[in-house]
């Protein structure tokens, strides 16, 4: 039988700097075997080693439709993160997953797409922003807000570009502090909301970002006429096992790990504690 | 001899088939240490086999997720790293283990089993047969009464003594219980209305023993629905010194740590051990943000786990055995174990 708590070896085949302290590893597992049955989805997340520091979980941050590598970003914040961004290209890091269950991505065809994404928050997104630009056509209205502290914060600079650049996305992003070149918007994420038209009978919200954010975000949503089953966000705790055992990120009977990261605001506002 | 009908054994031979076993396969039971105390260990002799003892306080959920257990060895010394895991131990017999104990085993199935098969745990629980002896006498703390916990239980056991003095009446719980009993040759006999009869007066007269009480069902719906005051949370959590005590001896406590311990230069061990939701860094996290960093969240998060519908529904009961453990070793001064708290919800009634 399967133990559960035993990685599989991955290979660092591209490291990217993405800020100061923010790291994108592209992986690839060592066992062929392993690496060809590999799949997984929007959302979904790995337990990510370094052997002799730990392990920590960490959100798919690149397009489920090419399982033949995956990125993980990865801000250098603890033990295991920092020693991740020790790591060169070839170097190994154990992998357990995929894990957690994922974002509605079929179930949301035809609606209006808006996505809320704050600093690190966006990696998660982007595992659901690539595959539905894939088949940008079964989607209505496709707007992505993107929030920083300062402009040297935000990560995928080229591809922020490419996004602004695109016609069949509203792409806005905005920095807390500016920098002299900064020329964009300025203040939190939610002012943004102000520059944007929605529709919100048929648009579905994702936001992912650090917690006081999020909060505001679904206030905001739901001040402008949301439905509660209309915001998808993610819960974020210490996912130590990422199988439902070890207890740490339990919250009221559910455990983000098994029964997350995503959920709906229908579902977090029925949660004992937030 | 089949399962599901009691039989009837001299407890001599019996014991002595037990000693036998020694020789072949591991027996862990209860043992006499110098000091008089009585601990659950590996017997190599029926020497130190005791039966003056109601229970062991170290937790018998011990043997099955042992506080420190090797998850897998890395070695990267090598070109192509390896990765071993520990392998699964070899078949035993926990012999003496009581009733309140078992109930706690049957609840760490359910969650080992869940939507994760947890191999290490079920290694340890397969190659382990369990023969139970029934309570005759309770400690002070017991309350397994109250719990369905015990003194004799109808299932989860593979055999289930009662001390009938000469005698051990015998429950058979389960086709490895039964081939035990058959091949141990001896001889046992259908257990008469008489038998049952003297275990039933034996489990009565420890039921009306046991002291504390712990009514559950009130402060189930309390939590459950939030009706507790949030001023009742801040004065517990004002007594509890985040000892952890409680759920290291909890026999349905399960939460773990995960511990990378390096050993050489590209070896080492990660090791699972256990962890306690008392703990006020058991839900920090990196950046510093900790969601119950507070010892008033940490207890009500305990009391939300053990008695809330959410989670008997999910386990099919409340997790507590009524083991009393966690009134021997609180070190509030009895304010905060099981019985005292479902007290306390139930007086402070909302």
């Amino acid at each position: 039988m399967e133990n559960i708590y035993l990685p599989d070896l991955a290979v660092v085949d591209r490291i990217v700097d993405e800020t100061h302290d923010i790291k994108t590893f592209t992986l690839s597992f060592a066992s062929r075997a392993v690496q060809k049955n590999f799949r997984f989805k929007p959302g979904q997340f790995v337990e990510a080693s370094i052997f002799g520091a730990g392990e920590a979980p960490f959100g798919f941050a690149s397009n489920p439709n090419h399982p033949q590598q995956f990125d993980i970003t990865v801000r250098a914040i603890g033990a295991v993160t920092q020693a991740m961004h020790a790591l060169k290209p070839g170097g190994y890091m154990g992998i357990r997953g995929p894990l957690g269950n994922c974002f509605p991505l079929d179930e949301v065809k035809g609606q209006d797409i808006l996505f809320i994404a704050g600093g690190i928050g966006l990696p998660p997104l982007k595992s659901l922003i690539d595959p539905m630009l894939d088949c940008r056509g079964d989607f209505g209205r496709f707007i992505i807000l993107y929030g920083a502290r300062t402009p040297g914060d935000r990560v995928y600079k080229p591809l922020l570009q490419e996004w602004s650049t695109r016609a069949d996305i509203t792409f806005l992003q905005t920095v807390d502090t500016p920098d002299p070149e900064w020329s964009g918007p300025v203040g939190v994420v939610t002012t943004l909301f102000e520059k944007i038209d929605l529709d919100v009978a048929r648009t579905v919200a994702f936001t992912c970002g650090p917690p006081v954010m999020i909060r505001f975000v679904i206030q905001d949503l739901l001040a402008r006429g949301f439905a509660e089953d209309r915001i998808i966000s993610t819960l974020e705790r210490y996912m130590k096992c990422g199988v439902g055992k070890c207890g740490h990120c339990a919250i009221g009977h559910k455990y983000i790990c098994v029964d997350g990261p995503v959920f709906s605001w229908r579902q977090i506002k029925r949660l004992p504690e937030r | 001899m089949q399962v599901g009908t009691p039989v009837v054994v001299s407890k001599q031979l019996f014991l002595d088939h037990l000693s036998r076993c020694m020789k072949k396969t591991q027996v862990i039971g209860p043992t006499k240490l110098a000091d008089g105390s009585v601990t659950f260990m590996p017997l190599r002799s029926p020497r130190r086999l005791t039966f003056d003892y109601v229970n062991d306080l170290d937790p018998l959920k011990r043997f099955f997720t042992p506080p420190r257990e090797d998850l897998f060895a890395w070695d990267l010394t090598d070109k192509k790293p390896r990765l071993t895991a520990p392998l699964p131990d070899k078949p035993r017999i926990l012999f003496g283990i009581r009733s309140c104990d078992v109930q706690g085993l049957a609840h760490m199935d359910g969650f080992f089993r869940g939507s994760f098969y947890d191999s290490l745990y079920w290694a340890r629980r397969n190659n382990t047969l369990i023969i139970s002896l029934a309570c005759n006498r309770p400690n002070e703390s017991c309350f397994c009464l109250c719990c369905n916990g015990g003194p004799w239980l109808e299932n989860g056991f593979d055999l289930q003594l009662t001390d009938l003095g000469e005698e051990f009446l015998a429950d058979i719980g389960s086709p490895a219980g039964q081939a035990f009993l058959q091949e141990s040759g001896l001889e046992a006999a259908r257990a008469r209305t008489r038998h049952e009869h003297r275990r039933h007066e034996l489990m009565e007269a420890c039921d009306a023993q046991m002291q504390p009480t712990a009514y559950l069902a009130k402060a189930c719906i309390q939590i459950t629905n939030d009706r507790v005051r949030e001023e009742l949370w801040e004065e517990m959590g004002a007594e509890c010194f985040s000892c952890g005590g409680c759920t290291h001896v909890c026999p349905c406590c399960t939460c773990f740590d995960v511990v990378d311990c390096p050993q050489n230069t590209g070896q080492g061990l990660r090791f699972r051990c256990w962890d306690s939701c008392q703990y006020a860094g058991f839900t920090r996290e990196a950046s510093g943000h900790n969601p119950r960093g507070r010892a008033k969240e940490r207890v009500k998060r305990r009391f939300y786990h053990k008695l809330s519908y959410p989670y008997i529904q999910q386990d099919g009961h409340p997790g507590c055995v009524g083991c009393g453990r966690c009134i021997t070793v609180c070190e509030a001064n009895g304010l905060l174990d099981i019985t005292a708290v479902v007290k306390r919800l139930r007086r402070d009634g909302q």
